[in-house]
C-alpha cells in the first residue's frame, strides 16, 4: 500500500497570498494512500527539508509529493532530501502551486481548488513511481570551443591550462575574432592587439589545443560526456604542412581588389591572403570566390612561385569527426552595417562609417596607420559626429535591447579622435549614457569634460550630404527638442551589436535553445549564466548577448571552470529518465513486435535490434533495445509504438494515465 | 450574458518549453483563468493521443497541447513527429465528429510567458463560449448508468 | 484446372511451399479462404471476381506461420498487405511466393519480394466507389451529424474485434486494448469505449492502412469501420504523399517528418 507524504509549501506569503495552505493540506489528507500532510512557510528551507526528512521516517512513507515552486526550480533538492532519508529520490514529485497557480490567479477558492487538485495529481502519479537508479556514463575529457574570438580563446586556454584537450574550431582563417581589429580599448585605452596577439599565440602553441580554422560544426550527436561533433574542415588549397608562411604568394597574387574583411572594406587584399600581419595561423589561404584561377581555369601563378609547394588547388573539404564530452559556444557577435539605415543614407555615403571601421582607421596597423582620415577623399575630418544607439534600442527597427558597448566605445572614439586630431571637434548624440562598470563612467566623463567631446542628447533624424559635407539633423532634447543641425566631415554609426549569421542554424545543430534576437540562450538568467539547456554545452562571450571583452573573459573563464568541473569526474550520473522495452517470460520475451518504427523515431539513434536467442543460438525473435546511454528520455517512441510495448521511466503510461484521471475527477 | 460555466481544461504540455513558458508566465506574475490546469511531460512527443481521449471521457471539455516550436526541440524532433501526429489524429476526431474546437493546438516557447496566458485565456473563454461538452458526457455517463 | 491450380500444384509438389493459401468455394455461392497442403485441395482453389478478401493476414497467423515456405493467392490489396508487412519485418524476403493476379487473370508468381514491388508499380491503388461515396457523405454533413452517425455506430458495436482479426496489419501479440496497466480503453463495450477504440485503432493504421477494407467487411454488425483508416489513408496521400504498401523501403509517415511539414491549425 502507497503511503504518501504531502508537503504545501507558502513560500513566504508567495503562495499563502492567494492560496490557502492549511486546507489543501487538510484536503490532500484524506486522499486515499496519503498518511501525512502538512504545510509550512518555506519548504525548500533547513527546517523545510527537516520536516521532509522525519515524515519519511517517522510515517515510513513510500513516496513524497511536494506542492511548492516549479519542479524545474527546486526538483532537484527536495529528492536529495529524500535520498538523505533513505526515500528513493525519484519517489519524490513536485505539483508547481507558485509559477502555475498562486502566482496567476487572484486569491480565492478556485485557486485553493487548483492547487489542491494539482497537489492530487502528482499524488496519484507518485503512487505509480518506481525507485531508480541514476545512470553512469563515461567522461571524454575533450572539449570543442566553437568561435576563436577572446571569449573562445580564453575558454580555450583556461581548459587546456586545467590540463585537458581543447579543440578551437574557428570559421574564419585567423582566431581573433573582432577584438583582433580594435584599435584602442576601454577604459584604459591599452592596445587591442598588443593584449590579444600574445594570447591568440599561446594558443597556436599550446600543447593541449587543436585548432581547426576555415572550419565550421557539420553535426553533433550524443549527449554530456560523449558528443560526437563532426567538423568540416573548408578547403583553404593551401596545405598548411608544407607553407612555411613566407607570404611570396600574397604579393605576387594577380587579384589585389578584394575588399578586406579585416580591414572593414577599408583596404584590399589578394585572393590568396592572410587576413591580418598578426594572424594565428600566420599561413595564406586562397579565397576561392575571388581566385583567378577558380575563376577562369588559369593563372596558378602563386603555385609557381610557392618556394615549399604547399598550394594545392585540387584541396577539398575534409570532415573531421571528434569525440568530446563539453562544446563551449563562443561564435560571438556581429555589427549591423550603415546599410541597415535609411534614414542615415543607406550606406551611400562613403563618409559615414560604422564603429568597426573607425576602429580600423584608428588602429597603428590599419589603412591609414591611425590617423583618422575619412573614406571618401582621405582628408583629416574636422567635425566627427558619433551616433550611439545606431539601430539598438529602437523597436521599429526589431531591435528593442540596448547593445552595450556602443556607450563606452562610443566616448572612446571621441577620445581618440581628439586625441589625434587636436583641433577637431566630436559630436555624440546619445539616448542615455550607460557606463556602469568598473572605471566605465569617469572614462566618458574624460571623453566630455577633458577631451571635449559634445554631447547631445537626442536622436538623429537623418543625413544628407551637401556641399562635400554630411549634414546631420537631430533634436536636442536636453533643449525642449530643439532642432540641430551638424555640418560634419564624417559619421560614425554605433550600430547595433546582434547574433551571427548562422547562430540559428548552429543551435539547432547542438540543440541550444536561443531568443528572438538568434542570440543563444542560457540556462537560468541569474543562476546559470554560462550554462545552457543542454547539458554540456557552455555559453561563453556575445554569442549568449551583447558583451563587452571583460565581460566576455569573465564568461569564458566561467565556462571553462563548468567545463573543468565536469572532466574532474571520469563518469557521470544522468538522469535514469529513459524509455525501455519490456521484457516477459516466454514464449512471448517481448510484446515487442520488432516493427523498427521506433528506430526512425528516435532523435538519438538510441533504439537499435536485439536478437532473442533459444539455447542453440538461433532467433526467436527480432525486438527493439533502447541504449540507456544514448535515450534522453524525450518519449516520443512511447507514444509512438502501438502495442505499448515501450515505456518511460518517471513518464510512464501508467503514470500519465493516473494524473489525466486525477485531474479531471474530483 | 452572464456564463458561469467553469470549464476543466487540460494542457499538456513539454517540460522545456511551454512548461518553462508558463513559469515565465507565473514569474511575470501575468494572471489567466484557473480553468486550466497542466500535466507535465518530456517532449510533445510523449504525448499520447490517447491520453487527449481520457481527458475527453473523464470529464474534459478541452484541451490544449504545447510544445516548443518547430526547430526547437528539445530533443530536436520529438515535436516534428508530435505535428504530424496530431495533423492526422485532427482528421480523424474531425471525420468522427468530435469538437476539434475543442483542443487548442500550439507552440508556446520558454520565453512565451505572456504568449502561455494569451493561450490560456482565449481557450477558457472559447470553451465558456462552446459550453460543457455535452455530446460527450452523453456517452460517458453511460457507463454509469448502465 | 485452371492457371492458379496447377501452379498450387506444382509448387506442392516440389515442396517449394508446404500450404498454398488461396480461395475456395464457400456455401450459398460465396467464397471463404482455402489452405491447400496437397494435391487434392490444391485442385480445389478458386479466383474469380468474388475473391477480394486480403489474405495477406494468414501469413503471420500462429497456425500458419510455422508452414513456411507459404505461398499465397493475392489481389493488390494482398500485394499492398504482403509489402508493408515486409516493411515491418514481419515478413522476409524468400518466406512465401506470391501468385498475383492480375486484371487480365494471369498468374505472376513472385518469389522475391522485389517483384512484388514491380506488379505494384504498375498499379495506381484507388478506394472503393462507394467508401469514398460514403466518405465524401460525411464530409458533407456537419460536425454534428457526423457525430450522430458515428455514435450510433459506436452503439451497436460489440467489441468482437473481428475488424481486428480480419487487418493484415493487426499483428501485435498484445494490442493496445488488451493492455491493462493502464485501462487505457474500457474492455465492456460502451458507446465511449468503442469510440476509443476505434480511433485508436485508426490512430495505430494511420500511416501503415493499405485500404483493403477488410475491417469493414468482417464487422458482424455492419459498421463502416473501414472508412477511419481509408479515409486517413486519403489524407496521408494528400498531405505528405505517401501511399503505403507499395514499397518495402518505406518507413511509416508517422515515424518520419520533415521540418518543414505544412498544417494550419497550431497556433
Amino acid at each position: 500500500m502507497a503511503r504518501i507524504g504531502v508537503f504545501i509549501c507558502h513560500c513566504g506569503e508567495n503562495i499563502s497570498a492567494t492560496v490557502d495552505c492549511a486546507k489543501v493540506s487538510e484536503l490532500a489528507a484524506g486522499l486515499p494512500g496519503v498518511v501525512y500532510s502538512t504545510d509550512y512557510k518555506y519548504m525548500c528551507s533547513d527546517p523545510g527539508q527537516s520536516k521532509i526528512k522525519e515524515a519519511i521516517r517517522e510515517h515510513n512513507l513510500t513516496g513524497v509529493v511536494v506542492s511548492a515552486c516549479s519542479p524545474r526550480m527546486h526538483e532537484p533538492t527536495f529528492r536529495k532530501a529524500c535520498a538523505e532519508a533513505g526515500l528513493n529520490p525519484y519517489l519524490c514529485e513536485m505539483a508547481n502551486i507558485r509559477e502555475h497557480c498562486s502566482w496567476v490567479h487572484e486569491k480565492g477558492d478556485a485557486t485553493t481548488q487548483k492547487a489542491f487538485d494539482l497537489t492530487r495529481t502528482l499524488v496519484e502519479k507518485v503512487k505509480n513511481n518506481h525507485p531508480l537508479e541514476s545512470i553512469k556514463v563515461p567522461v571524454n575529457k575533450t572539449a570543442i570551443v566553437i568561435g576563436g574570438g577572446v571569449a573562445g580563446i580564453q575558454a580555450s586556454l583556461d581548459i587546456a591550462n586545467g590540463g585537458h584537450q581543447v579543440i578551437l574550431v574557428e570559421k574564419q582563417p585567423s582566431i581573433g575574432g573582432h577584438m583582433s581589429q580594435l584599435s584602442e580599448t576601454f577604459p584604459t585605452l591599452d592596445c587591442s592587439q598588443c593584449i590579444l596577439t600574445p594570447r591568440m599565440v599561446e594558443v597556436a602553441q599550446h600543447p593541449n589545443i587543436t585548432l581547426y580554422t576555415c572550419s565550421e560544426i557539420e553535426s553533433m550527436d550524443g549527449f554530456i560526456g560523449n558528443f560526437n561533433v563532426k567538423i568540416r574542415k573548408k578547403a583553404k588549397s593551401v596545405n598548411e604542412k608544407l607553407c612555411t608562411g613566407c607570404g611570396l604568394c600574397t604579393t605576387k597574387c594577380p587579384t589585389k581588389n578584394i575588399p578586406s574583411e579585416f580591414e572593414q572594406g577599408l583596404a584590399n587584399r589578394t585572393a590568396i591572403y592572410v587576413p591580418f600581419p598578426q594572424a594565428v595561423p600566420n599561413k595564406p589561404v586562397i579565397d576561392r570566390a575571388n581566385c583567378r584561377y577558380f575563376l577562369t581555369g588559369k593563372c596558378k601563378v602563386c603555385q609557381k612561385l610557392c618556394p615549399t609547394g604547399a598550394i594545392d588547388f585540387e584541396q577539398e573539404d575534409e570532415i573531421i569527426d571528434v569525440k568530446a564530452g563539453a562544446i563551449v559556444l563562443a561564435t560571438g557577435f556581429e555589427i549591423k552595417n550603415t546599410d541597415f539605415f535609411p534614414e542615415y543614407g543607406y550606406g551611400k555615403y562613403k563618409d559615414v562609417i560604422n564603429g568597426l571601421q573607425f576602429e580600423r582607421l584608428a588602429s597603428a596597423s590599419g589603412p591609414t596607420q591611425g590617423a583618422i582620415r575619412r573614406p571618401s577623399d582621405g582628408k583629416t575630418p574636422e567635425k566627427v559626429v558619433f551616433i550611439a544607439c545606431a539601430g539598438s534600442r529602437d523597436p521599429a527597427k526589431g531591435i528593442p535591447y540596448c547593445s552595450k558597448i556602443c556607450c563606452m566605445y562610443t566616448a572612446k572614439h571621441a577620445m581618440l579622435y581628439k586625441h589625434k586630431v587636436h583641433e577637431g571637434t566630436p559630436y555624440v548624440f546619445y539616448m542615455d549614457i550607460r557606463a556602469a562598470g568598473k572605471n566605465y563612467d569617469e572614462f566618458t566623463r574624460r571623453a566630455i569634460e577633458e577631451d571635449g567631446a559634445k554631447y547631445i542628447r537626442g536622436r538623429v533624424s537623418n543625413i544628407y550630404e551637401k556641399d562635400g559635407k554630411l549634414i546631420v539633423r537631430g533634436a536636442d532634447t536636453l533643449l525642449g527638442g530643439k532642432p540641430v543641425e551638424i555640418d560634419a566631415d564624417m559619421v560614425v554609426l554605433a550600430t547595433a551589436a546582434v547574433s551571427c549569421d548562422g547562430s540559428e542554424s548552429l543551435a539547432q545543430k547542438l540543440h541550444v535553445s536561443y531568443d528572438p534576437y538568434k542570440f543563444f540562450a542560457e540556462a537560468h538568467p541569474k543562476l546559470k549564466p554560462v550554462e545552457t539547456n543542454t547539458a554540456g554545452i557552455y555559453l561563453a562571450g556575445a554569442c549568449q548577448a551583447p558583451k563587452d571583452i571583460p565581460e566576455s573573459v569573465a564568461a569564458a573563464s566561467g565556462a571553462a571552470a563548468k567545463v573543468i568541473c565536469l572532466f574532474s569526474n571520469d563518469e557521470l550520473t544522468r538522469e535514469p529518465i529513459v524509455a525501455k522495452v519490456n521484457r516477459m517470460p516466454p514464449p512471448i520475451f517481448s510484446t515487442c513486435m520488432g516493427c523498427e518504427m521506433c528506430i526512425s523515431i528516435c532523435p538519438y539513434q538510441a533504439i537499435d535490434k536485439e536478437n532473442i536467442t533459444n539455447r542453440n543460438g538461433e532467433v526467436i525473435k527480432t525486438i527493439a533495445k533502447i541504449n540507456p546511454g544514448l535515450c534522453q528520455g524525450c518519449g516520443t517512441c512511447v507514444a509512438f509504438c502501438k502495442s505499448k510495448s515501450i515505456d518511460l521511466e518517471g513518464y510512464s503510461n501508467k503514470q500519465v494515465y493516473e494524473e489525466v484521471l486525477a485531474l479531471l475527477n474530483n | 450574458m452572464e456564463n458561469d460555466f467553469e470549464p476543466k481544461i487540460v494542457a499538456f504540455v513539454c517540460n522545456w518549453c511551454t512548461y518553462a513558458g508558463a513559469d515565465l508566465t507565473g514569474t511575470s506574475r501575468i494572471k489567466y483563468s484557473p480553468n486550466v490546469k497542466i500535466i507535465r511531460f518530456p517532449c510533445t512527443g510523449r504525448i499520447d493521443f490517447m491520453l487527449l481521449l481520457k481527458a475527453f471521457s473523464n470529464g474534459a471539455d478541452g484541451v490544449i497541447v504545447s510544445g516548443c516550436h518547430p526547430n526547437d526541440c528539445h530533443y530536436t524532433s520529438g515535436n516534428f513527429h508530435a505535428r504530424r501526429r496530431w495533423v492526422v489524429f485532427r482528421t480523424l476526431l474531425d471525420f468522427m465528429g468530435i469538437d476539434i474546437n475543442r483542443i487548442t493546438f500550439t507552440w508556446v516557447s520558454a520565453a512565451e510567458g505572456a504568449k502561455w496566458a494569451e493561450v490560456v485565456n482565449t481557450t477558457a473563454s472559447k470553451i465558456k463560449e462552446l459550453g460543457p461538452y455535452e455530446a460527450y458526457r452523453k456517452i460517458t455517463n453511460e457507463i454509469w448508468e448502465s | 484446372m485452371g492457371a492458379i491450380n496447377e501452379i498450387a500444384a506444382r509448387l506442392l509438389e516440389t515442396g517449394e511451399a508446404k500450404v498454398v493459401i488461396g480461395y475456395g468455394e464457400g456455401s450459398f455461392g460465396s467464397v471463404r479462404p482455402a489452405f491447400a497442403r496437397n494435391q487434392e485441395e490444391a485442385e480445389k482453389l478458386i479466383y474469380d471476381k468474388r475473391c477480394t478478401q486480403n489474405l495477406a493476414m494468414y501469413v503471420y497467423k500462429k497456425e500458419i506461420s510455422p508452414l513456411r515456405k507459404l505461398a499465397i493467392v493475392a489481389n493488390v490489396s494482398t500485394l499492398r498487405g504482403i509489402i508493408r508487412l515486409a516493411s515491418e519485418n514481419q515478413i522476409k524476403n524468400g518466406d512465401i511466393i506470391t501468385l498475383y493476379i492480375n486484371e487480365l487473370g494471369e498468374v505472376i508468381e513472385c518469389k522475391a519480394l522485389s517483384e512484388i514491388e514491380i506488379c505494384l508499380a504498375e498499379i495506381t491503388p484507388e478506394i472503393k466507389p462507394e467508401d469514398k461515396e460514403l466518405i465524401d457523405k460525411l464530409d458533407a454533413m456537419t460536425p454534428q451529424e457526423r457525430w450522430n452517425f458515428w455514435i450510433s455506430e459506436m452503439e451497436s458495436c460489440i467489441k468482437c474485434y473481428a475488424c481486428r482479426q480480419a487487418c493484415p496489419l493487426c499483428y501485435c501479440t498484445q494490442c493496445a486494448v488488451e493492455v491493462n496497466q493502464p485501462q487505457w480503453i474500457p474492455v465492456a463495450a460502451n458507446t465511449s469505449g468503442n469510440l476509443e477504440w476505434h480511433i485508436t485503432r485508426a490512430m495505430h493504421l494511420s500511416g501503415r492502412c493499405v485500404e483493403c477494407g477488410q475491417c469493414g467487411e468482417a464487422c458482424p454488425v455492419n459498421i463502416p469501420i473501414h472508412l477511419l483508416p481509408i479515409k486517413l489513408a486519403e489524407e496521408i496521400k494528400n498531405i505528405y504523399g505517401t501511399v503505403s504498401g507499395m514499397k518495402i523501403q518505406e518507413s511509416n509517415t508517422l515515424s518520419t517528418f520533415k521540418p518543414d511539414d505544412k498544417e494550419n491549425f497550431i497556433g
